[in-house]
C-alpha cells in the first residue's frame, strides 16, 4: 500500500498539473507524454518484430511482394515477371534462363501410364527428375518415390522405399514408383486459402510459387505423398541447374514454399516426352493424351487391365498402373 | 480530452499492482522477448529450424493452435450456463469470458501466422486484394470465423465497457443480438477449425466423423477449467465478484463434458481396434508405438491419466468444492487436453504417412522458444486487458474519476484499494 | 418307281423338302445372322495389322538407324557363295567361329538357324512372304514367335520410346534392349535411395 502511495506521490511531483489546471494541453504536455511510453513499448516490440520479419524476408524485391496470382495477371504483368524472373536467375546462376509461360495445348488432357511388370527399381527416373526440374539437393527433395513391395501383396505400410541392393531387380520383389497423380478431383487444390494451386486445363495440377503462403494445407491433404516442402533455400549446384523452366514448373524455388511433380510441364507442353519417361531404361513409363485414341495410353487403357492407386478416395487420379505380359 | 484521460488512467493502472504483478508482468515480457527473437531467426533460416518435415507437416504451433480455438470458443459458451444458473452478475462472467477469449483468439493468430512459410505474403487471404477462396478451403473460413469472433469479442465488452466508462446505460437492445450470435459463432468456430481436419481424405485419423464432436467436448473441458483458474486470480486481486457455487457449477459442467470426451474416445477406440484396419495404425502409433517408434506414448498416457483423475475430482462433490483439489483438478485437466488436443491430434494423423512410412515429430528448442513467447504476449494481453476493463465493471474506473484526478481521483483510488 | 425323268418318285418329297429346308434355312439363318452380330466392341483390332497385312515386310517404324556395332563385317564374307561350303542344318553346340555368343534363347526351341538364314547371312529368315528380313527391322522376326509384345511394341505400350509424344518418336528396337542370343534383360546397379528425413534424435545442421 505505501508503495502505491509513494509512487502516486512521486509522479504528483513530476507532472505540473495538481490540483489546478485541467486543461488537456496541460495533462498531455508533460507527463502525458512520459506516460504514454509504457502502453506503446508493447506495440513497439510488436511492431519492431513484424518491420524486422520483412527486412529478414527482404530477400524479395518489392515488385515481388505485391506480385498478383498467375491466373489474374495481364499479359504485360507476366511479361515484366519473367524478365525480373529470368534476371533474378542470371544472376543467382549465371546461366541465361527462360521462364516459359506456354499455354495448355488445345484438346490436350494427360495421363501417365506405369507398367509394374517392367519397373525394376532402378530409381533412374527420381534422379532425371531431380535434375530436370531443378530439386534442391540439399535439403533433398525427389518427387518420385519407387516402393519395394514383396510378391504377394500391395501392403503401403510394408513397403520399403529405402532398399539398396547390388543389382535390381531382386528375387521376390516388384516396384512401384509413385509421383504426384494429378488427381481430377484433386484433394488438394480444393483446401488451399488463397489458391496458389489449382488444375490446369489439360490436367496439370500446378502451382504459383510466388503466391503460396507456405501455410502446408495441401501436403496435408495428398494421399499420395506428392507435395514436398522446401524448409529452407533449396541448393541446386551452379552447373546441374537447368535453365530451359516454366513459371509454373521447373524454375528455382525459393523457401517455404510448397513444390510438386508438373509432369514436366515445361516439356510436355512442347510436345516432349517428361524426363522420367525419357530415361527409363526398360520403358515402364507411358505419357500421352488421353483424349487421342491412338496415344499410348489410350492404347493401354484400352487393351491392358489398368489400376489407380487409393481408387477408394474418389480422387481420380491420372497415373495408371497396369501390369503388360 | 478524455481520451487522454482515459490513456493516463489506463497507463497508470498498467503500472501499478502488488509486487507479484511487476513480477509477472516483467517475466511475461523477457518471455516474450525471447519468443520474438526465436521467431526473427526462423524467419531468417526458414522454417527448417523447426522439427517439421514433409512427412509431418503440421506440428507444435498447429497443435497449440487448435488447443487455444477450444479456449476461445469455450470461454464465450460459458455465458449461457451464467445466464441459466445464476453464478452471479452476468455481465462480469461475461466479460471475463470475453477477455479470455481475446487472448486466446490474439494466440491463435499468432500460432497460425508463425506457423506461415510466407507471413509476408499474408495479404493473399484478404478477399479483394488477394483470393481468399471460399467456399472450398476449411482454411478461408476459419480466417473468416476467427476474426468475426474476435470482432465480436472485441465490440461487445467494448461497448459495454465504454458505457460502463462514461456512466452511460447500456442500450441491451442494440447489444443483446450480438451477443445472441456470439454463442453459435462461438460453436462455428471450433467446428471449422474441426472440419480443417475432418475433411481430410489422405489422414485417416482425422477423416473420422466423431472428430467434431470431440473437439466440442474437449473445448467444454479446458476452457471452462481455465475460467475457473482465472475468476479466482480475478477475485483474489480486485473487487471483482464471482460466487463460490458458480465455480462448482462449472466444474460440475466440466465433469460432464469429459464424461462425454472419454466416451468419445472409447468409441473411436472400439472402432479402431475391432475393424483392425491399417486405419489402426495411428492410434496404434499414438498409444502403443508403431514399428519401434513410439516418442508420443508417454505423453498420451499421461494425459489420459490426467483426464481421468479430473474428471474423478470434478465429479465427486467432496473434491469438487474444496479448492484446493478443484484447482489441482483443473490444471491437470489443462494440461491433459493441451497434450490431448495438441500433439495427441495433430501429429499422428500424419503418421504412418501417406505411403506408409513412419517418420516421427518433436519440437526443436526454437520451436519451444517461439510457443512460449506467444503464449506470453497472449498472457500479457490478457492482464492488460483484464488490468483495464475490471476497474472500469466495477465503477473504480469512470470519466468521471479519470477527468478529476488529483485529490478526488486519489481518494476514491485509495479508498478502493484499502477496501 | 422310277418317273419319267427317271427321278424315283420318293425323291420328289426328300427334295422338296430338302429345298424347303434350304430356303428355310436360308431365311432363318439371314434372320439369324442378323441377331448374332458380333457387338463391335467384343472383336479387338489392332489398327495396324491391316497395314501389315497389306504392306510388305519392309514396313518402316521410326527405329533407329543400325543396330549393328560397326566391327562386324557383312557376314556374306564368310558366309558367300563363293566360299561354297554346304549350310550344316543339324543343330549342334561347338562352333567353329563365333564362339563368344553364348545362346540361351528360349532353350532348346531356339537355334542360330531359327532365326539366321541359312541361304544369306546378311539376312534374317524370312515372313511367310518370301522377302528375308533386314537386321535394321528385327522386330518382324522376334513378332513371329513373340506376337503379343510385338503388338504391345507397335502400340507403345511395351518398349521404350524417346522424342514427342505429340510428333516423331524413336522406338528402340527389340534387341537394343534384349540381346536376341541371351535376351533376358541384364539387371542394372539402382541408384541410390533418399535420404531419411529429420527425426528427432539427430542433430540438424542447420546452415
Amino acid at each position: 500500500m505505501s508503495h502505491k502511495k509513494k509512487t502516486l506521490r512521486k509522479r504528483q511531483s513530476t507532472s505540473p498539473d495538481e490540483a489546478g489546471s485541467r486543461t488537456a494541453e496541460d495533462r498531455r504536455g508533460s507527463s502525458g507524454e512520459k506516460n504514454l511510453v509504457l502502453p506503446d513499448r508493447r506495440t513497439f516490440l510488436a511492431g519492431a518484430a513484424g518491420l524486422f520479419g520483412l527486412m529478414a524476408m527482404s530477400s524479395c524485391s518489392w515488385q515481388e511482394f505485391f506480385q498478383n496470382q498467375f491466373t489474374r495477371m495481364t499479359k504485360k504483368e507476366i511479361d515484366e515477371t519473367v524478365a525480373r524472373l529470368q534476371a533474378e536467375y542470371k544472376e543467382k546462376y549465371g546461366k541465361d534462363f527462360v521462364v516459359g509461360t506456354e499455354s495448355p495445348i488445345d484438346a490436350t488432357l494427360f495421363a501417365y501410364g506405369l507398367d509394374i511388370q517392367r519397373c525394376i527399381g532402378c530409381r533412374r527416373c527420381v534422379y532425371a527428375c531431380v535434375n530436370e526440374n531443378n530439386l534442391s539437393r540439399d535439403p533433398q527433395i525427389q518427387y518420385i518415390r519407387v516402393l519395394r513391395f514383396k510378391n504377394g501383396n500391395m501392403d503401403l505400410e510394408e513397403a520399403d522405399i529405402y532398399y539398396d541392393p547390388e543389382e535390381v531387380p531382386e528375387e521376390g520383389y516388384y516396384y512401384m514408383p509413385v509421383q504426384c497423380q494429378h488427381c481430377a478431383n484433386a484433394p488438394c487444390t480444393k483446401v488451399c486459402p488463397v489458391r496458389a494451386t489449382w488444375t490446369e486445363p489439360d490436367g496439370i495440377v500446378v502451382v504459383d510459387y510466388n503466391w503460396c503462403i507456405g501455410c502446408r494445407y495441401c501436403m496435408a491433404a495428398c494421399p499420395y505423398m506428392g507435395r514436398w516442402f522446401n524448409f529452407s533455400e533449396p541448393v541446386i549446384p551452379k552447373d546441374e541447374v537447368n535453365p530451359n523452366t516454366h513459371y509454373l514448373g521447373n524454375r528455382p524455388r525459393m523457401r517455404n514454399v510448397v513444390e510438386k511433380c508438373t509432369f514436366c510441364i515445361q516439356r510436355v507442353r512442347q510436345g516432349k516426352y517428361p524426363a522420367c519417361v525419357e530415361i527409363c531404361p526398360v520403358g515402364a513409363r507411358k505419357f500421352g493424351n488421353l483424349l487421342d485414341p491412338n496415344s499410348e495410353i489410350s492404347m493401354i487403357i484400352k487393351t491392358k487391365r489398368v489400376f489407380r492407386l487409393k481408387e477408394d478416395l474418389n480422387t481420380q487420379p491420372k497415373f495408371y498402373y497396369f501390369f503388360a505380359t | 480530452m478524455q481520451r487522454s484521460g482515459f490513456l493516463i488512467g489506463v497507463a497508470r493502472r498498467l503500472v501499478t499492482g502488488p509486487p507479484v504483478y511487476y513480477v509477472w508482468m516483467g517475466l511475461l515480457l523477457a518471455v516474450a522477448a525471447a519468443g520474438v527473437a526465436s521467431y526473427s531467426v526462423q524467419l531468417q533460416r526458414g522454417l527448417i529450424v523447426t522439427g517439421m518435415t514433409s512427412y509431418v507437416s503440421w506440428g507444435f504451433y498447429i497443435g497449440n493452435f487448435t488447443f487455444l480455438v477450444g479456449v476461445a470458443a469455450a470461454a464465450v459458451l460459458l455465458i449461457i450456463p451464467a445466464y441459466l444458473y445464476d453464478f452471479g452478475p452476468i455481465k462480469d462472467i461475461v466479460i471475463v469470458g470475453e477477455a479470455l477469449a481475446v487472448s486466446a483468439l490474439c494466440m491463435c493468430l499468432m500460432f497460425v501466422t508463425a506457423d506461415l512459410g510466407r507471413p509476408d505474403r499474408v495479404w493473399h487471404l484478404i478477399p479483394g486484394l488477394g483470393i481468399l477462396n471460399l467456399p472450398r478451403s476449411l482454411l478461408g473460413w476459419d480466417i473468416v470465423v476467427l476474426n468475426g469472433y474476435l470482432f465480436l469479442n472485441l465490440f461487445i465488452p467494448g461497448y459495454i465497457l465504454v458505457h460502463a466508462y462514461k456512466n452511460k446505460p447500456v442500450n441491451m437492445k442494440f447489444i443483446l443480438p450480438f451477443i445472441l450470435l456470439s454463442i453459435p459463432w462461438a460453436v462455428s468456430i471450433h467446428t471449422v477449425t474441426a472440419f480443417i481436419y475432418n475433411g481430410l481424405v489422405a489422414r485417416p485419423f482425422w477423416n473420422a466423423s466423431i472428430l467434431a464432436p470431440r473437439f466440442l467436448a474437449s473445448a467444454f473441458c479446458s476452457g471452462p477449467a481455465l475460467i475457473i483458474l482465472l475468476f479466482q486470480i480475478v477475485r483474489h486481486y480486485s473487487k471483482f465478484h464471482v460466487k463460490n457455487e458458480a465455480l462448482f457449477k462449472i466444474a460440475e459442467m466440466i465433469a460432464i463434458a469429459m464424461a462425454i470426451n472419454l466416451f468419445l474416445l472409447a468409441a473411436e477406440f472400439y472402432k479402431e481396434v475391432y475393424s483392425d484396419t491399417h486405419h489402426l495404425s495411428p492410434l496404434e502409433y499414438l498409444y502403443l508405438g508403431l514399428h519401434g517408434k513410439g516418442k508420443l506414448v508417454p505423453w498420451i498416457w499421461t494425459a489420459l491419466g490426467f483426464n481421468i483423475v479430473a474428471f474423478i475430482i470434478f465429479m465427486v462433490p467432496a473434491t469438487r468444492k474444496n479448492f484446493a483439489t478443484l484447482n489441482i483438478g483443473c490444471v491437470l485437466i489443462i494440461i491433459g487436453i493441451w497434450i490431448e488436443k495438441g500433439m495427441g491430434l495433430i501429429i499422428p494423423g500424419f503418421i504412418p504417412a501417406p505411403l506408409g512410412e513412419v517418420w516421427e515429430y518433436l519440437p526443436t528448442r526454437l520451436e519451444l522458444l517461439v510457443t512460449l513467447g506467444i503464449w506470453a504476449i497472449g498472457l500479457l494481453i490478457l492482464t492488460t486487458i483484464l488490468k483495464i476493463i475490471i476497474p472500469i465493471e466495477m465503477g473504480e474506473f469512470t470519466a468521471v474519476e479519470a477527468n478529476s484526478g488529483g485529490l478526488e481521483g486519489r481518494e476514491r483510488h485509495s479508498a478502493a484499494t484499502h477496501a | 418307281m422310277n418317273g419319267k425323268l427317271g427321278i424315283p418318285k420318293t425323291a420328289l418329297p426328300v427334295l422338296a423338302l430338302g429345298l424347303m429346308g434350304l430356303f428355310l434355312g436360308l431365311g432363318s439363318g439371314s434372320i439369324r445372322a442378323q441377331s448374332r452380330e458380333i457387338p463391335p466392341e467384343a472383336k479387338y483390332e489392332s489398327p495396324s495389322e491391316k497395314d501389315i497385312m497389306e504392306t510388305d515386310s519392309a514396313r518402316e517404324f521410326p527405329v533407329p538407324l543400325t543396330p549393328l556395332p560397326k566391327t562386324i563385317t557383312p557376314c556374306r564374307a564368310c558366309h558367300g557363295p563363293e566360299k561354297d561350303f554346304p549350310v550344316n542344318m543339324k543343330r549342334r553346340e561347338d562352333l567353329l567361329v563365333h564362339k563368344n555368343v553364348k545362346l540361351n534363347h528360349g532353350g532348346v526351341r531356339v537355334w542360330c538357324l531359327d532365326c539366321h538364314n541359312p541361304d544369306d547371312r546378311n539376312y534374317l529368315l524370312p515372313l511367310s512372304d518370301g522377302k528375308p528380313i533386314r537386321f535394321e527391322q528385327s522386330y518382324l522376326l522376334c513378332g513371329k514367335c513373340h506376337g503379343t509384345k510385338f503388338r504391345d511394341w507397335r502400340n507403345g505400350i511395351h518398349g521404350k520410346r524417346t522424342g514427342y509424344w505429340n510428333a516423331e518418336k524413336t522406338y528402340y528396337r527389340c534387341v537394343t534392349c534384349h540381346d536376341p542370343h541371351m535376351p533376358k534383360y541384364k539387371p542394372l546397379q539402382p541408384m541410390p535411395p533418399p535420404q531419411k528425413p529429420w527425426t528427432p534424435k539427430e542433430t540438424r545442421v542447420k546452415q
